[in-house]
Order: C-alpha cells, then structure tokens, then sequence
C-alpha cells in the first residue's frame, strides 16, 4: 500500500491528541535544529557536539514557539534574540563548569567568547526561519496542525450557598481559592441584596457619617465565578436536593452540597405593637430609614409651636444595649447634636436620646469596667438610660417599658433580640434555644450528608474549647472559610477541618473620638482593656482594615476625612414615608403634616429621592 | 492596491533603496564591496521577509533594524571573516571589531532607510483594525518625554563638558547654546518617537525597550556620524572611536529609556483620561487592582530571580558596592540586602511589563530586556552616582560590570517566567468567563508587532557592544 498525503493526512487528523502534536513539533524543531547546528559547528569549534547540542535546542524551540503560517521574521528575530541567552546560560556558564573550570562571566572570559556570542545569534536566526519554513510545508502536506480537542463538559459538582452575609460571602470566595478554573465544579450564592454589608459600620450610617453604598460591597464583584443570584429562598427540598429562588418566574436550584449561612432576622419577642410602631438595624435600608427619620423629625419639630409634641419630635428611643444599641445611640446622638447648629428654632433640651436596656448594664459583651466607663461618657454627652427594663409595648407617639412608665416619642429602633432566618423552622434539622441549626464540629448539618450551615443562623460550638460560638462577624468569617475547605475536602476526598477560633475581642464607638477596646493578647487567654482616642482610632484602623475591597476602603476613607472638614449631610433620601409615620397621632392643627397617608400618597414633608 | 501588486511594488522600493544604500555606503566605507548588488540584494530579502510586518515607518524601521544586526553577524562578522581570514576568524573579536564600522553602515544605509522606506510603503495600504493615529498626542508626549530624556542625558553631558562641543556645531562656544541645541535635538528625537511609534507602544517597559532601540540608533546617527559630517572632520567608525564615545552610548541609552518611560506614562494619562475611564469600555478589574496584581506577582516573581542573581553575584565575586558597603562586608547580610532590592526590582516588573507577553518564550524574552535594562540603569549608572556622585560610563567601567550582566540577564528571565505563571494562574479564574477571556486578549500585545526585532536589536547590541568596545 502506498503512503500519500492524504493517507497521511487522515491517520493525522484522526492522531490528533497531544502527544502527536508535541511530536509534530518537535519534528519540525529537529530539522530546523539540524540545519541552523552548522553556525554553532562553525564557530563553538567542539567537533560535532553542537549538532546534537542544536537539534536539543531545536527540538525545544520547536515545541514551545509556535507562529501563524508565514511569521518568517517573527520567527527568525524572536529565536535570534533568544540565542543571547543561550550564549550566555550554555557558553559562559554551563561549558566552562561540565569541564570543571569556573564560569567565563569576567570581561576577558566573555571577550573570548564572542565568537560563541555570533554563533548562538545565527543559529537562532536560521533556526527561526528554517522551523518556519519546516512548519509551512508539513501544513502544506499534512495539513494544519489539529486543534486540540476541547476537553468534554465535566460533570458539574453543584455547590449552592444561600446568604450573601459574611459567612456565606466568605465560603464563596474561598471555594473560589480552593477550587481556582476547575470547571467540574459550579458555585451559585443566592442573597437577598446584591451586596455584602459590613454591619459593624451600620451606625456611622444611620448617623450619616458614612455614605450608605460605601459600607457595602457588590458580591458580583467581590466573586469572580460564583453566579450571584438576588431573591428570597422560597423553599429547600432536601430529598430532592434542590432550592426554589422566589423569582418570577421561580429559579429551582438543584445542589450537591447545600450551604446555610441565612443570618438572622429581627426578632421583636412577640411583642406586635412594636413591631408595628419599631425601625429594625439590621439592613441598610433600615440604616438609611434611621437617618430619614431623624432628619424628618427635625424638619418637623422645627416648624412646630408646641413644646411638648416638639420634645416628642426629637425623642430618639433605642431599645437594646448590646454592641448594636449602643453604637446606634452613640451615633445617633452626635448626629442629632450636631444638627441642632442647622435648626435656630429648636434647643439642646428639646433632644433626647434614650437607651433602654433590660440588664444592670449595658454592653454585656464587655467587662464591667468598661461597660461602665461608656455610659459614663455616653451620658456625659446626652444619652439617657433606662436599665433593668425594657420595651413592653408601643402606640402611636409613646412607647410603654415594662415598669409602666411611658416615654413620649416618635422612633423607636429596635436592636433587642434577633432570631435565625425563619425559613430554617421549615427544614427538619435540630436547633438551638435561639433557634440556631445545630451542626457538628465540622459544620457539617448531622444526618444530612452534603447539607452545610455557618454564621448566625448556625450553633457552633468550637472544637477545642467546646463553648458555644457567638453570632459575630469575626466568628462568621472563619465560620465561612472552614466550611468551604470542607466542602473542599468532601469533593476531593480530604479529610475535614475541626471548626476552632479565639477570639480576637471586641470593639465598640460610643461616641466621638471614644471608644471601648478589650482584645486578647496573642497566644494567651488574656485579655488588655483600654478606652478613650486610642481605642477609637483603633476601631477605624482595624475595621478599615477589615473593609472588604480597597475602592471601599478608600471611599470610607474619604467619608472620614471630609467630616472633619464639613459637617455631616442632612440632605434626606428616601422620598416613601418611614414606617414611624403609622404611629404618629391623630392630626391637629398644629401639626397637620401629621396626618396619617393614604397608601400611595406621598408624604409632604418628605423630599423627592434626589438626584 | 491588490494584495499582490503592492508586495511586489513594496520589494522593488526595497531593492531601490537597498541599492542606493550599498552605493552609499560603499562611498563612506571602502571595505564594503559591490556595495549596490549587495544593498539591491539585502533589499530584497528584508522586502520579502518582513513586508507583512511592516505596517508602519515605526514598525518597518525596528525590523529593519533587528535585520541589520542579524545580517553583521551573519555576513560581516560570519561569512567575510571566514572567506577573508578563514574560518577560524569567523566570530572572532578582533573581526568583529574590524568590522564594526560595518555595523554602522548596515545599520545606517541598510536598516533605518530600508525599514522606515517599507513602512510608508506598507502605511498605504490601509486594512481595517489599524489603530488610529493622533499627530498631536505623538507631537505633544514624544515632545515631553524628549526634555525629561534630555534632562538626565544632559546631567553627563555637563559633567563630561559636552555642551561646549554641541555649540561648536553652529559655531559657538557657549555653554547655552550646547544646552539649548541639546533640548532642541531631545525635543524632535521625542517628538519622532511618538510619531513613529505611537502604535507600537503599549506598556511602560516595552515602550522603554523602544526608547532604548531608538537611543542606540541616535548614537550611530549623531555622535558617530552627523556630528563629524557637520564638523567637517572625517568619519571615523573604528571600534576605537565607538569606544571612545561608549559614554556617550550609555547617554542615549538612559535617554531612550527615559523618554520611553515618560511616553508611555503620559500616553497612559491620555487614554486612561480620554478612554478607559468611559464606564463604557470600563475592565471587570479597576486599573488600581491590575496594579496591586502587578506588584504582588512581581514582588513573588522576583524571589526565585532574585536568587538566581545573587547567587551569580556571589559566585562571580561581582556584588554591588553600594550593597556591601550597607552590610559591612559581611556575605549573609549582602545577600539580603541585594534580595531585598530584587523584590522591590521585581515588583516593578510587574508594573511595567504586564500584559506584554503572550507566551512564556516571549515573557523570558521580555525578562531579558528588563534584566538588560536594569543593568545600565542600576550598576552601571545608579551605583556609581550614589557611591561618588558621579557619572562614570565609561567602557572600562563596563568590562568590570560585566559578570553581573549575567545575573541580571538570569534574573529578568526567572522573574519574567514566574511572572506570566502567577499572572495566567489568575487569569485562569476570570477566563472561565468567554467575555472577559475576550477583553484580555484585546489587553495583551498581540502577535505580529515588530517585538521580535526590537528584541534582537535592544538585546544584541547592548550585550555585545560593551563586550565589543570595551
């Protein structure tokens, strides 16, 4: 049987995997070598070794450097300029040290070695244009080099996160560490909104310190291969091993391995009419509704006559003294201070900001003595407190504590309790007394293979010290990266990790330039206290630092830096009225603005969103 | 213009102007023999090769000069060496120094005439995708670029009392006149850098490759031959003359890196101003976090070349002085010392040379223009000016530089390799997307500029003219 081009050229095609192709080159790079060796034989001056030597080089030329059909100069330049190297890496060094001498790098040395310098140069340049005209007539003849075959769609390992908190932003973002291109592996986060909040700034918002979009970061961004889808969970059927996104239409997600990082939602302990009559500070909606409110109560309070529905404008409940509480009523309280200078007709007594909190002292977290020192300085610079009671009820322009006693005021913020997400009272797993899933040490959901959950809607105790995990973004955060290494591990046949974390402490602003600090000393159990500027400027070094993003970093940044040039912006945004308006009381005269809205109507004290 | 007609029209200018070469040449230099058969000859060859390539004067003129390096090597240096003096001449340094005066007129006769002929040849047929060309951004940039180029090649001339040399050129003695011609004479080079390469320069340290190229090319065209032509005095292209003026070579060198660098920042501020910052063609990742990679991938890069240099550094007995000054002599604390500025080296790397290489093969290629770079500009220049505060470019001091050339050289490949690794090793994430896969490519330099020649040129002469001249 006779061999002819296109015998040969469908065995070719037909050998088309990778070895065939590194052959193919090599073959073009060998004769290529072979020709381009007679330079280095003419000026090496070492018998016939610098053929054997050249079709080496050749055959590594040839498989490394491919260029489109006809690149003759490309070619010839681009292996010319590489025979610099070779000159230097074989001649200088590499000849002089295989025969046992030191390397020829001294100006004498590589004077004598000019020769070798041209010869490499040449080589190059012919090995160029020779592999060139090599590789042109085997396509000529056999036709184009096979494209290699794009590798079959892998079977797709289905990883589905719901919650776009820290926990869950983190898992993603390490899965994506861990799993790099591996594209048998697809990795969806459903969330609520389309950006991670970095809650422990939430106060400078509400208290307009901080443009709202600069505490938060796009996960879009953020996540490089992750599908970002943004809707609520509707439903997850475990036997099915699918997730059902309330959109329209519905998204049904089918999983693999299924992450819970939901969060946590308020939780108002039953109490209905303050649910009804109560802002939350969870989101930044509720954020931003904060600081309307505020900004809304003064334009109102300015234009009203009566002193008493004027105190009652300007009384700002919160009910919490926990991290949360205390760092709304810190803020809140230099804002509103700060606004008076804006407002001629109202006074410094017409402002009350009051903290109602059910323990003897507020900031449980802390130690007694800094507890202390923050309602010291919070009361020194406004801040009323009601400890040993709490918020028992609410109607429209008062809020009743728990003793009976009632406070006159339009705002109430609630910070006093939070539950895990309720869509986790419909799957059947075990929980907590707060209502947590509980999960094992691995993060792994017991007795549900593949089934995951981390962050505060998760009880977590920790594996080394067996106590029970707080709900905190420190926490959540290593929460998220333990739990996608053993999602990691589960797909790759590792072993899981153990979920253990100290500690780093805690920080809390209680108001300008004064916070509270107590953090653990490294590698100890103990734990250094401090207050006052050092701590504050703590808290913006480190949380700064803690930021996700550096555009965000640096807009926080400028945030900061221009309060200290400008007071804080007053501008309202949300033109929709604030929820408080439903408990605002029957209209009279002097307040007519007051009067409840219909549904729709847009309130007319309140500014169109501007532009 | 058909395809055909125009190759064809594009060799016979080439065979043309190669004639006219050799003829010239031929007058200036009595060795070149069949002076118009051999320029005819060259001519077509370089026509043939690289007409595809030569879309531009710019880009005709750097293949035109990677050509001419290659053909002195080949012809010169190789073939007439042997025919002349037999085979055991051919390389040889005397021969090639003998025949350094060759070089020039390959360069001069053969390369620049011949690329930049081409170029405006190719220039005429115009196909789609030509990136556009602003006169005034070429003009104003190269311009500026030019006085900061000329403003550090002026500090030598100052030093080596040069001023009053250039004046002699209209007839003066004045040092204000040198100084005032020397800006001028910076100002067009600049100027004609943008013009001529404004479609070819992407990056900071390609761009300063160019700058480099296009300096050695003025060093050939000024000091070795209009200035004696303008003086009236004879031309003299020895090797001993070339040595003479080496520093004068680093001169231009330091100019053309310079004038690169400052191109390229202020055409960086151009497009990022008139351009990328269009939300339009906005990149999934900001130029500030492009940035960062850059950095942290050069600085990472830069550990295994780093070691790679030191320990030639060390083994060649040839560590910076500056460096064991700073750690009293002692080996262990040097070593650091020169690791530490190889990361910070590193790093800058990766500011300069990212998005150029498409291949490894090109990034170790690129890495050696770094590792080249860095040794004109850090040993040969730096040091010297830290340690005495003085200038000293001379060829002498260059034979003593040279073991570390190695390392440097040794350094840029690694650093560039590792480079290209970390960098694809992140691409590889955001290529799982086929549009942003479609934007970096867009990004990267692609094949078929005149990189190739630049490389031969930049790489060619600069290694082997301080080893020549020295």
């Amino acid at each position: 049987m006779s061999i002819t081009a296109p015998t040969l050229r469908a065995a070719w095609t037909a050998a088309s995997s990778r070895p065939s192709r590194v052959l193919r080159r090599a073959g073009i790079g060998l004769v290529g070598g072979l020709l381009a060796s007679a330079a280095l034989v003419a000026t090496l001056r070492l018998g016939a070794a610098p053929v054997a030597l050249g079709v080496l080089v050749g055959i590594g030329y040839g498989v490394w450097f491919r260029f489109p059909r006809r690149a003759y100069v490309d070619s010839m330049m681009t292996a010319a300029a590489l025979g610099i190297p070779l000159w230097a890496l074989v001649s200088v060094v590499l000849f002089p040290v295989l025969s046992g001498q030191r390397p020829m790098w001294t100006a004498a040395g590589m004077r004598a070695l000019v020769p070798h310098l041209v010869g490499w140069v040449l080589f190059g340049a012919v090995l160029g244009l020779a592999s060139q005209a090599v590789s042109d007539a085997v396509e000529r003849w056999l036709g184009p080099e096979p494209a290699p075959p794009s590798a079959p769609e892998p079977h797709k390992r289905r990883i589905v996160i719901l919650g776009g908190g820290f926990a869950g932003v983190t898992t993603a973002e390490q899965l994506e560490r861990l799993f790099g291109a591996d594209r048998s592996v697809a990795i969806t986060l459903v969330s609520d909104t389309n950006a991670l909040l970095f809650t422990p700034m939430l106060a400078e918002v509400a208290g307009s310190s901080l443009e709202p979009t600069h505490i938060s970061s796009p996960i879009r961004t953020s996540l490089r291969r992750t599908q970002v889808l943004r809707g609520p969970v509707s439903s997850v059927d475990l036997s099915a091993r699918r997730v059902v996104v309330a959109s329209v239409p519905p998204i049904t997600l089918p999983f693999d391995q299924l992450v819970l990082t939901l969060g946590s939602v308020t939780n108002h302990l039953g109490l209905e009419n303050v649910a009804r009559h109560t802002l939350g500070f969870k989101t930044l909606r509720e954020a931003m509704r904060i600081r309307n409110q505020v900004i809304d109560s003064f334009e109102r309070a300015e234009i009203e006559s009566d002193p008493e529905r004027r105190r009652e404008l300007l009384t700002f409940v919160v009910a919490g003294g926990g991290f949360a509480g205390v760092e709304l009523a810190g803020a809140l309280n230099d804002f509103a201070r700060g606004m008076l200078a804006d407002y001629p007709a109202l006074q410094t007594d017409d402002l009350a900001i009051v903290l109602v909190h059910p323990g003897d002292r507020i900031l449980p977290e802390l130690s007694p003595q800094l507890a202390a020192y923050a309602l010291e300085r919070m009361a020194a610079r406004g801040v009323t407190f009601r400890l040993g009671e709490r918020v028992a009820d609410a109607r429209p322009g008062a809020f009743v504590l728990k003793s009976g006693e009632e406070i006159r005021g339009q705002t109430l913020v609630w910070t006093a309790g939070s539950t895990p997400h309720p869509l986790l009272t419909a799957l059947p797993f075990e929980r907590s007394k707060r209502g947590a899933v509980v999960v094992d040490e691995h993060l792994a959901i017991p007795g549900h293979p593949g089934v995951w959950a981390a962050g505060d809607c998760a009880a977590i105790v920790d594996a080394r010290s067996k106590e029970p995990c707080p709900p905190t973004a420190q926490f959540a955060l290593r929460e998220g990266r333990t739990l996608a290494e053993n999602i990691h591990a589960a797909l790759s046949s590792g072993r899981p990790k153990p979920f253990h974390f100290d500690a780093l402490g805690a920080l809390c602003v209680v108001g300008h330039h004064t916070a509270c600090a107590e953090l653990r000393v490294p590698f100890t159990r103990r734990h250094v206290r401090f207050s006052g500027l050092l701590a504050w400027m703590m808290w913006r070094f480190i949380y700064l630092v803690k930021l996700p993003g550096l555009e965000r970093k640096v807009r926080v940044l400028s945030d900061w830096t221009l309060e200290l040039f400008f007071p804080r912006d007053i501008a309202q945004t949300i033109s929709e009225p604030a929820p408080a308006v439903e408990m605002r009381g029957p209209p009279t005269a002097a307040a007519p603005s007051c009067s409840p809205l219909a549904p729709g109507q847009p309130h007319p004290a309140a500014p169109a969103l501007l532009p | 213009m058909p395809k055909l007609s125009h190759r064809v029209g594009g060799v016979m200018l080439c065979v043309l102007l190669g004639a006219i070469g050799g003829a010239v040449g031929q007058g200036l230099l009595s060795t070149i023999d069949s002076g118009i058969l051999l320029g005819a000859g060259y001519g077509a060859a370089f026509a043939l090769l690289a007409g595809p390539r030569a879309t531009t004067p710019g880009a005709g003129l750097i293949w035109g000069l990677g050509f001419a390096f290659v053909l002195w090597l080949a012809v010169p240096v190789g073939l007439l060496s042997a025919a002349s003096e037999g085979m055991q001449a051919m390389g040889m340094l005397d021969a090639a120094r003998a025949r350094f005066s060759h070089l020039i007129a390959y360069v001069l006769c053969f390369g620049a005439p011949l690329g930049i002929g081409l170029g405006t040849w190719g220039i005429l047929r115009r196909e789609e995708g030509h990136p556009r060309f602003s006169w005034p951004r070429a003009l104003v940039v190269g311009g500026l670029a030019g006085v900061v180029g000329g403003w550090a090649f002026g500090k030598w001339m100052a030093q080596a009392g040069f001023f009053p040399l250039i004046a002699g050129l209209v007839g003066s003695q004045s040092r204000m006149v040198g100084v005032t011609l020397h800006f001028t004479f910076a100002i067009i080079i600049g100027a004609s850098l943008g013009v001529l390469f404004q479609r070819d320069l992407r990056g900071y340290g390609s761009s300063m490759g160019w700058g480099m190229a296009y300096g050695i090319l003025w060093w050939f065209v000024g000091p070795l031959t209009v200035m004696p032509i303008w003086a009236g005095q004879p031309l003299d292209w020895s090797w001993q003359r070339g040595a003479a003026l080496f520093g004068s070579l680093v001169g231009h060198i330091v100019y053309g890196l310079i004038a690169g660098l400052i191109y390229a920042a202020f055409d960086r501020l151009w497009v990022g101003f008139f351009t990328e910052s269009d939300p339009i063609h906005r990149e999934p990742e900001g130029p500030g976090v492009s940035l960062l990679h850059s950095l942290k991938w050069g600085g990472l890069a830069s550990i295994a070349g780093g070691l790679a240099l030191n320990l030639v550094l060390i083994a060649s007995g040839s560590m910076p002085s500056v460096l064991r000054a700073a750690s009293g002599g002692a080996p262990v604390f040097g070593f650091a010392a020169s690791f530490a500025l190889s990361t910070v080296l590193g790093m800058s790397y990766g500011l300069l040379f990212h998005k150029e290489a498409p291949t490894f093969g090109a990034a170790v290629v690129w890495g050696l223009l770094f590792g080249l770079i860095r040794w004109y500009v850090d040993p040969l220049t730096l040091q010297p000016i830290v340690l005495r505060g003085t200038f000293d470019w001379s060829a002498s001091a260059a034979s003593v530089l040279l073991p570390s050339l190695v390392g440097q050289l040794l350094f840029g490949a690694v650093t560039a390799w590792s480079f290209l690794a970390l960098e694809r090793r992140h691409a590889a994430w955001l290529l799982l997307d086929p549009r942003v896969a479609a934007r970096e490519a867009r990004r990267r330099r692609p094949e078929g500029t005149p990189a190739p020649g630049l490389w031969v040129f930049a790489l060619g002469t600069g290694v082997l003219l301080p080893i020549l001249l020295g």
